[in-house]
Formats: C-alpha cells, structure tokens, sequence
C-alpha cells in the first residue's frame, strides 16, 4: 500500500503550486484557479488522513463535500464578481484594477 | 512491492500497443479518398463558421453557475439515500427541509428571470 | 453522533438560526410578489425581523449554566456564543435600518437577504465547535459578504471591491482550510473541544503545531484584519456601499474575534507560550499602521477603514491577554466599537447620500446643515477615540488593565500612545465639520426616520455602555468565563 506521506507530499505540492499561482498570476481567472488546487490539496488530505487513520468514522468525508460544496458556490460567486468588474473595466489582469489605494 | 503494480504496467503495454495497431492498419488498409472538407481540423465534414476562440456570450455563462449550484447540491443526496432507512422519518423531515429551501432559490433565479434566453 | 434522538434543547439552541433561515426566505418571496414601490419596506421587515429574533432568542434561547453540545457536537450552546449571536443580530438589524435609504439597496431584496445570510453565517461562526461547521460558517458569512461589496454592478469602485475582498477572503480561507486540514489528521476528529487534548497527549513537535497555528491564523487575521492582512479593508470599505462597509467592519469583525478567541483558547493552550507574544506583536503592528495609514487621509471611508483596523489591533490586545479579564475586555470593546463604528458609518452613508461625495471636504460646515448628525459623529468619534463619558472609553481601560494584569504592560503602554495618534485624526474630523464653513451651509440634510432610528439606537447604546456599563460588563464576565 502506498504510505500516507506519500499523499500528503503530494497534496503539500499542489497546496503550494495553488499558492504560487495566486501571488503569482495577474489574471483573475487564474488566481482562482490556483484557489481551486489549494482547496483540492485540502480535499486530498482529509480523505488520506481519513483513509488511513480514522476510515471507521465519516468526519473526513463529510468534510470533504463541504468542501467541494462550498468551493462550487465561492467560484460561482468569483466568476459573476470577475465578469461584472471586467464589464466596465475591460479587463481580468488584478493589477489594472486598481482605482482603489492609497 | 513493486511487483503489485506490474498489472498496471501490463495494462498500459496493452493499451499503448492496441492504439498504435489500430491506427496503423486503418492507414494501410482503409480507404483513402480526401476531400478539402475532410482535410478540415474539426468539425467532422461540417463546414466550420467563425473563428475557433470566439467569444461565448455571458448568457451560457449564467446558465452554467446555475446549473453548477443546482447540480452540486445533489451531492447531499448521495450519502443520505445510502442512509435513508436508517435515519428514518427525521432524515426525511430534514431532507425536505433542505429541498425546500433549493426550491425557493430555484423559484427565485426563475421569476427574477434567470432562466430566460433573452 | 446518533441522528435520530432529537430534543427541544436543539432546537432552543439553533432558534435565532431558524428565525433567521425563515427571514431570509420571507424576504425572497416577498421580493418577488411586491411592487417596485414597495419594496423599501423590506427593508422595515428585515429590521424588525431581527429584532424579533433577538427578543425571541432572548427569552428561549439564553443558554444554562454548564455549556452543551448540540447536534452531534456540531455547535457548542455557552453565553460566548449567545453573546456574539445578540451582537450580529443588532448590528444586522442596524445596517437593514441604514440600507433602506442607501441608494443601491434600498430596493434590493437581494442585499436584504444577502445579510441575513451573512448574519446567519455569523452566529454559526460563533457557536461552531467542530471544524467542518466552522469552516462552512466562515464561507456562510463571506460569500454573501463578497457580493455585498460588489453589489452596484454599474459602478467602477463596488465591483472592484468586491473584486478584491473575493481574491482575498478565498485565498486566505483556502490557506486556513488546510490548516483544518492538518488539525483533523493529526488528531482523527473535527471535534474542536476534543483537539486540544489529542494534540497534548500526541507527539507532535511544538514546531508542527505553530506551523499548523500559523496556516489557521491567516484565515483569522483576515476576518477580524490584523496586519499583515490588512491590505483589503480600505480598499474594499471604500467600493463597496457604506452600510455594508460598517457591516464589514463591526459584525463580520466581531464574528471573526469570536472565532478567534474559542480557537485559539480551546485549541492551542498547549503553545500558549507561543502565541501570546505572536499575538502581541500583531497587536502592536496593527494599531501602528492603522494609526499611521490612517493620519494622511483625506477620504472619510478609508479614514475609518483605517480606524477600524487599528481598532481591531487593541481588542487583540485582550486576547493576547488570555485571561478571563482579557477576553472580557475584548467582547465588552467589539460591544462598544459596534455601535460606535455603525453610526460613524452611519452618518458617513447619509453625508455621501446628500453630498455625492465621502471627501473629508464634503463634511465641512455639517454642524450647520444638520446639527443633530454632526452630534451624533461628534459622539461615534471621541467614542472611538476612548473619551470617558462613552462605550469606547470604558472598552479601552478593560482592555488595558487586562494587558497589565497579564504582564504585558509594554502593550499597555503602546496601546495608550496609540489611541493618543488616533485622537489627533478623529479631532482634525471633528474640526472640519464643526469649525469649516462652506457655501452650502443653510441647505439642510435631509435624514429619514429609519435613519433616524438606527441612529438614536447607536447613540444610546454608546452613552450606556459607557455610563451604566455594569450589566454589559456583567455579560461579558458571564460570556468570557464560557472560554474557561
């Protein structure tokens, strides 16, 4: 069988690839993308966690539909948010929205 | 260990010689008569109309959330018809509460007129 | 964890979370069998709604002596939780009262039941005593609260804010959610009220509980915007429609200190070497910069966002405190700053109303166009800047003797040089609208009554809770000592 830190390097990997695409893209579209992997990362470590440690009780995935749930919902709610910012600015790229500072 | 893992070897040998055979008697032995529409990249003989990256108009994307809120929340159904005998009368009680509260959402992307075309 | 037993204790414990999921379906039939013209009185539905949620929760609602645990563990029914709930359902029923008049919302009954989701969201935040419900209540809070601040699609600065607050609060939540993540598969449940001791009796090294202590802070910080993740307040409480900018600032604030002070009570003691100073340090850094960042502006919004963040900054140092004195410091401070920063937000969505404009410039002569509004900021101010005979006041010397109490009196000390820089800001406001002239200064301002209400409710939950403040302080005691 596959060792459980096998699964947890691997979801630590895609958390940290999520987390690079968020500081590092400018497009909107792809910081929430790279929200997406952080919260699949977070997916594959409760149900290897659950799996391998505690596969009796049903915490790891009933955690996991909330998640995924709720992800579908926040996405839903970031596109309609993205599309009405790029209506009257014409663009996605975070830098150039930026009317707002100081 | 790794000898648990030689099936899967097995199978994508298998996999990658079926497709590789396939292919290549289909050259050799099939019909080859091109047409210029047939040459096209896609669209399988039809004639294709605009540029493939067009835009899409943001009314597919209305359609898409809403299916995607409605299509998710199904995933509660799952666990709890597994367990529906077990729950009983409460679970059923709860579920409907559940469906209830979608359905008022549902009536309301409807009437505030989400679901129209124009 | 069995489903089936059920009883009238449950039931008890969620009623405000019933009234408010029966609110906020009424208000979305009813938007759809009103009248355009009518629809204003959603607005008068959904405050008065509240208001009967808070009666009601406070007759059935109020919890026992002994904590319990409510559906399979998922909630936890102490005062904690019964206090904060109290705390957002008046601060809902105050922004209904303010949005009713705020251009944008005031015939949306979208924005009304968006904030009862939102305020719905709130109180499970406060009573969560499981991971999983935790985070759905988070989320439950935030995604309304995304749309609220991008809700004038036709206007550049509210979509932007929106924009902006959404990038933010899913990053940071997803950074907290693998927190949880690490939490539940360390110690094989979701239970927070049993972590603390798996974690104790496990062997895991102090290293890899700070690192997971560190991931779930983010999400925290971010709430309640603690330095570093400060960045989106202004931003977002300048776009975004200024009813729902007080609401960002007080309820979804005091949400996050609720969740913040249970977790890291119940979770952490074991670090709590660790923490205290950590937590300290985030204080002093938050109070500094919101100070600082706060003298250069010369927009109102931004010049409270900048408030509010310092202000979040001393009710940390309550919790940094980690004694029942420090955590009733801090619930007794978010009580008095509620209702502060409310009808400072007030007063600045009605000025924006009339003038067009949140400018500093805009509020010159106010104390001739409208002598009772700038009373009522008059009061919002120098109760945010901790002048006795008002809440802030009494909020600040808790929160202080509580710092000293716990030996941290360098804190104590920052704190009080600090809230000395924020008076000088409050006061150059305070000298705009009462001493600059301006050519409009016998146009009156027109003040509408639900206004007008939500305002007096402000201005004597300020006076009392810094004259008669036992009973409040009492609640507090009484809320802080759930923690304990």
């Amino acid at each position: 069988m596959i060792p459980l830190s096998w699964y947890l390097v691997f979801s630590a990997a895609l958390f940290s690839i999520g987390l690079f695409g968020v500081l590092a893209r400018k497009n909107a579209i792809a910081i929430l993308m790279g929200v997406e992997l952080m919260l699949n990362a977070v997916n594959i470590n409760l149900i290897a966690f659950w799996r391998y440690l505690t596969p009796t009780q049903v915490a790891g995935p009933a955690f996991v539909t909330m998640v995924f749930a709720t992800a579908a919902a926040e996405v839903a709610v970031g596109l309609a948010l993205i599309i009405s910012a790029y209506r009257r600015r014409n663009t996605v790229t975070a830098d150039e929205i930026d009317l707002l500072k100081g | 260990m790794l000898l648990e893992y030689l099936p899967i070897l097995i199978l994508m040998i298998l996999a990658l010689v079926l497709s590789i055979l396939v292919i290549v008697l289909g050259t050799i032995f099939g019909p080859h008569r091109p047409t210029p529409r047939k040459g096209l990249p896609y669209e399988s003989g039809m004639t294709p109309f605009g540029p493939g990256t067009r835009r899409v108009s943001v009314r597919y994307y209305l359609v898409a959330v809403l299916f995607i809120l409605f299509d998710v929340e199904v995933v509660f159904f799952l666990p709890w018809a597994v367990v529906f005998r077990k729950l009983g009368v409460f679970g059923l009680i709860e579920m409907l509460v559940f469906i209830g509260i979608l359905l008022v959402g549902y009536v309301y992307a409807w009437k505030k007129g989400a679901l129209e075309w124009e | 964890m069995a489903a089936g037993p059920f009883n009238a204790t449950m039931i008890l414990a969620i009623l405000p979370q019933i009234g408010l999921l029966a609110l906020g379906v009424l208000v979305s039939i009813l938007d759809l069998l009103w009248k355009e013209n009518q629809k204003r009185n959603l607005g008068w539905l959904t405050a008065s709604g509240l208001a009967l949620i808070m009666v009601l929760a406070g007759v059935f609602t109020a919890p026992a002596a002994q904590p319990v645990l409510v559906f399979g563990g998922m909630l936890r029914h102490d005062w904690l939780s019964f206090v904060f709930q109290m705390i957002f359902l008046f601060g809902a029923a105050l922004t209904a009262l303010f949005a009713m008049d705020s251009e944008p919302l005031s015939r949306k009954g979208e924005a009304y039941m968006l904030l009862v989701a939102a305020t719905l969201g709130m109180t499970l935040m406060a009573s969560a005593a499981d991971l999983i419900m935790l985070f759905l209540a988070i989320e439950m809070t935030s995604i309304p609260l995304y749309i609220l601040a991008g809700f004038i699609v036709g206007d550049n600065k509210s979509t932007e804010s929106g924009f902006k607050y959404l990038l933010f609060g899913a990053t940071t939540s997803a950074v907290m959610l693998y927190g949880f993540s690490l939490l539940y598969g360390f110690a094989g449940t979701t239970q927070i009220y049993q972590l603390a001791g798996i974690l104790q009796q496990g062997q895991f090294s102090t290293f890899t509980l700070i690192a997971v202590l560190m991931l779930v802070l983010v999400g925290f910080s971010f709430k309640v915007s603690a330095v570093p993740f400060h960045f989106w307040a202004p931003d977002v409480y300048e776009g975004s429609p200024t009813p729902i900018a007080g609401f960002l600032s007080t309820a979804s604030k005091a949400a996050g200190f609720a969740v913040l002070m249970r977790f890291l009570l119940v979770v952490f003691p074991m670090t709590e070497h660790y923490w205290i100073p950590l937590l300290a340090v985030i204080s002093t850094a938050t109070m500094i910069v919101g100070n600082t960042l706060a003298l250069a502006q010369k927009n109102v919004k931004r010049l409270l966002a900048y408030s509010s963040i310092a202000q979040a900054g001393y009710m940390l140092i309550g919790v940094a405190s980690v004694s029942p004195l420090g955590i009733t410091a801090s619930v007794f401070y978010l009580t008095a700053y509620l209702v502060t920063n409310l009808a400072a937000f007030g007063v600045v969505t009605i000025v924006g109303r009339s003038t067009g404009s949140d400018e500093l410039s805009a509020y010159a002569g106010l104390s001739r166009r409208a002598p009772g509004l700038a009373m009522v900021f008059l009061v919002a101010l120098l109760s945010l800047g901790g002048i006795p005979p008002f809440g802030g006041f009494v909020g600040k010397i808790l929160v202080f003797a509580a710092a000293i109490n716990s030996n941290l009196i360098w804190l104590a000390v920052l704190g009080i040089l600090n809230s000395i820089i924020a008076l000088y800001y409050y006061l150059m406001v305070l000298k705009v609208v009462y001493l600059y002239r301006s050519e409009d200064e016998n146009r009156p301002l027109a003040i509408p009554r639900s206004w007008a209400i939500a305002m007096g409710l402000c201005v004597v939950g300020i006076l009392l809770l810094g004259t008669v403040f036992g009973p409040w302080y009492q609640w507090s005691v009484t809320a802080a000592s759930s923690l304990f």
